[in-house]
């Protein structure tokens, strides 16, 4: 059933909001059994439930009314352990709701816990997860990776036989990735759509909370309540996601096929899929033009990775053992202590990027790496801005794999791990809002379509979507 | 920077200066907080996910003080992350301006016309506190975020005494745009280096309070002259008025400088310059300037009244009615001695323009003696009151009588046979002495001219 559909039905009395609340904690809690979805439950899902219910009685229940959403454990959920999926943040729970959250309980959604993610979200396969923390397994074979680092999220998006809905969270292509692993919709939008106050922060430039559902529908439903200006994100813009009515149709509509995209490295069955799916928009009436992206494609990865790691490894620096999460015996002088605490806490990837980011943002090379990177962000943006003056949206393959085994993913250099990202990082960088769905099977798996639109233009991209789900 | 060959030593400074906002830079916590830790959020506190967002108020009192020091202000303000570890960071990483400050090429002119140029002022968060307590080291978040504001200047100060002088220049204006509380503690760090050492530049770190800037500049710049010296980073002990070695240049710390991406840049719209112009008082030296040139008063009654702004303020509204010199002279001379003897500034006393236009027009009409005038001015520190009134009610005016003057001193003739024999003999003391007694009989009233007249005729 569709969320729209379910909160209809709650409305209207025809279905019971905490009867279905305690079906969902009972089946995440077996399916995190066995697929490792969870870093951590709210156990007050029922009795926010409880509340839900009597609103819903006195016919005063939101537009979530009921509505179970998993958030990335990256994101704030009050009284929740919120670690980011780093054993630095063991124990931390946070004083505060991210806004996200805050606005979701506005609207009667019922927070069930926190996804698990690569530690603050690096990776893409889900496999750099944090000491102690397990790796989530892909919910149509378990042998494989679900993706990351919104992995958790994207699984139990696919698991869940109840109306669920996942606020996710994307840097470089967290959400789409794992969204196009497991088969499910992804939508990161434009950065600054929604505020990240209460994100626990990767690289605050490109952060982007964005939601995951099993429609465009319902991933646009979620974003819609959660977009708009917060006045303790100063980054955040005023521009809120007004709820919508689909028009179903593309007719007209200019499709920008990024030909980069679908050349050398990608899987020709992939691009097989994404093409059919493009000439499906053609038969209904779109039309389609070439896009070619030189600049992103050739510069995309290091000018992500350097940025994403100089932020990253400034974020990282206040996990020392003072204040909350991990602490350890007070022994030595403080650099030796903070050390102590850091060198236990933090996974292999996590200090690969504070030591990669520290390095490129230092004297001598600060001007060669950090800054350089400013400036071929700036270039990437003007070469998407120059791509949509001639197309409404661009659609490309969103991963150029399918979802590898967990035996293949430990062969790969971290260099082959970054190159993964090759199409997901440029909108990421552009801070352009994009989506994926899943666009035909591929043995056990579909491939992921992916739809890039101008900033502020995530209508156009749900409306494109949309129209391909209803075939 | 200016270059001068026959210069003895350089000096450069770098004062941190708290703005009194009331809340702090990034967070809506207070400024002033009373116990330890009670003023935190979590954004002071560096808690994850939380966000900083820009005090207009605290940007706003740093363009005042980027345009009264002559800046030119930067269009675009951004601002930085500087990492460093240490425990008082909350974030470990301080957010500052680094790329562009808010204000630079300034400039304040000392009293010998010298021009000493201010590089940069830009505006950052103060640390944490760090409270040394039986043996533990404890951390009060309270003054996590509050609004710092730098000032750089090039090393073009001579000495330690100009040194002084700018920091006295600078605390002046400061308290002029009511961006600072006087009574907050002011930090610097120093560079100093001597000729006779090739100009290898030391710095000293850290100085707290602005009389220990001039101690520490002292020091240094004596221990230079016995020592062989090297670049390095010292700090100050103010107990024992030393400065002693931290570490050698050769390990400078690296702060691995980023854009703080979560402040957006902005410019300013010229209409918030405009309203910020408005606010900014012509400033102490103009006035002086002004005082001398006008007013025609002396030159350090100019200074010392456009010193502070409530004076000079009240100066300006007296001056316009009675004569500037004798106001200059009675506030510099009486009104700021009562209230340095009542330790009280002006805006704490009811005093205002209109109680000392009344008297001094009674002064400079000479309608009172300037002892009864001393008088009316130690009591209008304590009490609001006419002095016109008063001096009528109390009859207070002065006594011109001659016929009643010159019994008192018939009096005070016959009553002082020592001091008229003195007098006589050519003591010009003794006549003094007489004049003084017989004031005393008047209880001050009596006019001193008239009466030193009367002794000269009845002593002939």
């Amino acid at each position: 059933m569709s969320v729209i559909k379910f909160v209809k039905s709650v409305k209207e009395g025809s279905i019971d909001v905490v009867k279905n609340a305690e079906k969902a904690v009972l089946e995440s809690k077996k399916i995190n059994s066995e697929y490792n979805y969870f870093n951590a439950f709210d156990e007050t899902a029922l009795a926010q439930a409880m509340i839900v219910d009597k609103k819903v009685r006195k016919g005063i229940a939101g537009k979530l009314a009921g509505v179970i959403i998993s958030v990335k454990d990256c994101i704030c959920v009050k009284g929740v352990e919120s670690t980011a999926g780093s054993a630095v943040l063991k124990g931390y729970r946070p004083l505060f709701d991210a806004a996200a959250v805050e606005k979701c309980r506005a609207e009667d959604a019922i927070i069930i816990g926190k996804t698990a993610q690569d530690e603050f979200g690096f990776g893409g396969f889900n496999v750099n997860i944090g000491n102690g923390f397990k790796i989530p397994l892909n919910p149509l074979d378990k042998s494989r990776s679900c993706g990351g680092s919104s992995g958790g999220a994207a699984g139990i998006t696919q698991k869940a036989s109840f109306p669920h809905l996942a606020i996710a969270e994307s840097t470089g292509g967290s959400i789409v990735n794992p969204a196009a692993f497991c088969g499910v919709v992804g939508l990161c939008p434009t950065y600054g759509r929604v505020s990240r106050y209460g994100l626990i922060d990767y690289a605050n430039s490109l952060d982007k909370i964005g939601t995951m559902a099993k429609s465009c529908a319902d991933a646009g439903l979620l974003l819609s309540v959660i977009s708009g200006h917060d006045e303790k994100d100063s980054t955040s813009s005023n521009n809120k996601l007004q709820y919508f009515e689909f028009k179903n149709s593309v007719k007209g509509m200019k499709i920008g096929i990024v030909k980069e995209a679908f050349g050398e490295g990608v899987d020709s069955r992939i691009v097989d899929r994404v093409s059919d799916a493009i000439r499906k928009f053609e038969d209904k009436g779109a039309e389609t033009v070439s896009v070619s992206l030189p600049t992103t494609f050739k510069y995309g990865i290091p000018t992500y990775y350097i940025l994403a790691m100089c932020e990253a490894s400034t974020n990282l620096a206040k996990y020392c053992g003072m204040r909350y999460g991990a602490h350890s015996e007070l022994k030595g002088m403080f650099n030796q202590y903070f050390s102590a605490v850091r060198t236990k806490n933090f996974g292999a990837e996590a200090k690969r990027r504070i030591l990669l980011g520290t390095f490129a943002r230092m004297a001598g090379y600060r001007d060669a790496y950090y800054i350089k990177a400013a400036q071929a962000r700036t270039r990437i943006i003007e070469e998407y801005k120059q791509a949509f003056k001639q197309c409404d949206v661009l659609a490309a393959p969103t991963m150029p794999i399918l979802p590898p085994t967990f035996e293949e993913i430990s062969k790969l250099t971290p260099l082959q791990n970054y190159m993964a990202d090759i199409l997901t990082v440029g909108p990421n960088l552009a801070g352009l809002p994009h989506l994926s769905l899943p666009c035909g099977k591929i043995n056990d798996f579909s491939a992921g379509l992916q739809l890039i639109g101008n900033h502020f233009e995530e209508l156009e991209l749900l409306e494109v979507g949309n129209a391909y789900e209803q075939k | 920077m200016r270059m001068n060959k026959n210069r003895e030593i350089m000096i450069g400074l770098e004062v941190h200066v708290q703005l009194n906002t009331v809340s702090k830079l990034f967070c809506a916590c207070a400024t002033k907080a009373g116990e330890p830790n009670s003023a935190v959020c979590p954004v002071c506190l560096g808690h994850p996910g939380s966000k900083p967002v820009l005090n207009k108020k605290a940007l706003e009192f740093g363009v005042k003080l980027a345009l009264a020091l002559g800046c030119e202000l930067s269009r675009k303000i951004l601002f930085s992350r500087k990492t460093y570890f240490y425990p008082d960071m909350s974030k470990n990483y301080q957010i500052t301006q680094y790329e562009i400050p808010l204000g630079s090429n300034g400039h304040i002119t000392l009293d010998s016309g010298r021009v000493i140029n201010i590089k940069r002022i830009h505006l950052e968060e103060d640390p944490a506190a760090l409270v040394h307590e039986q043996g533990n080291v404890l951390v009060d978040y309270n003054r996590s975020g509050n609004p710092l504001c730098e000032i750089v200047t090039n090393p073009e100060l001579d000495s330690p005494e100009e040194a002084r002088e700018f920091m006295n220049k600078l605390v002046n204006i400061l308290s002029y745009l009511q961006i600072f509380e006087n009574d907050s503690i002011i930090k610097a760090d120093v560079n100093v280096s001597i000729k006779e050492k090739n100009f290898i530049r030391v710095e000293i770190k850290n100085v707290t309070g602005f009389k220990e800037i001039e101690r520490a500049l002292y020091y240094e710049v004596e221990r230079q002259k016995s020592q062989d010296v090297m670049q390095e980073t010292r700090g100050w002990n103010p107990d024992e008025g030393i400065t002693y070695s931290m570490r050698s240049k050769e390990t400078e710390d690296d702060y691995g400088y980023i854009i703080e991406p979560d402040l957006p840049f902005f410019t300013f719209e010229q209409s918030f310059i405009d309203e910020v112009k408005k606010q900014i008082p012509e400033l102490p030296q103009s006035r002086a300037q002004r005082y001398v040139r006008d007013y025609k008063i002396d030159d350090t009654d100019a200074k010392i009244i456009a010193y502070d702004l409530s004076i000079t303020q009240i100066f300006e509204s007296i001056a316009k009615k009675v004569n500037p010199v004798l106001t200059a002279r009675w506030i510099r001379r009486e009104l700021l001695r009562v209230l340095n003897l009542e330790n009280k500034p002006l805006n704490e006393t009811p005093i205002t323009a209109d109680e000392l236009i009344e008297l001094f027009a009674l002064l400079e009409n000479k309608s009172i003696t300037n002892r009864i005038g001393q008088q009316i001015i130690e009591k209008l520190v304590k009490e609001k009151f006419s002095p016109k009134e008063y001096v009528e009610q109390q009859g207070l005016g002065k006594v011109s009588d001659e016929s009643e003057l010159s019994i008192y001193c018939e009096e005070v003739i016959s009553n002082n046979p020592q001091a008229v024999a003195d007098f006589k003999s050519g003591v010009e003391k003794a006549l003094k002495f007489l004049i003084g007694q017989v004031m005393a009989k008047t209880k001050g009233k009596g006019d001193p001219v008239l009466i030193k007249k009367l002794l000269e005729e009845e002593l002939k």
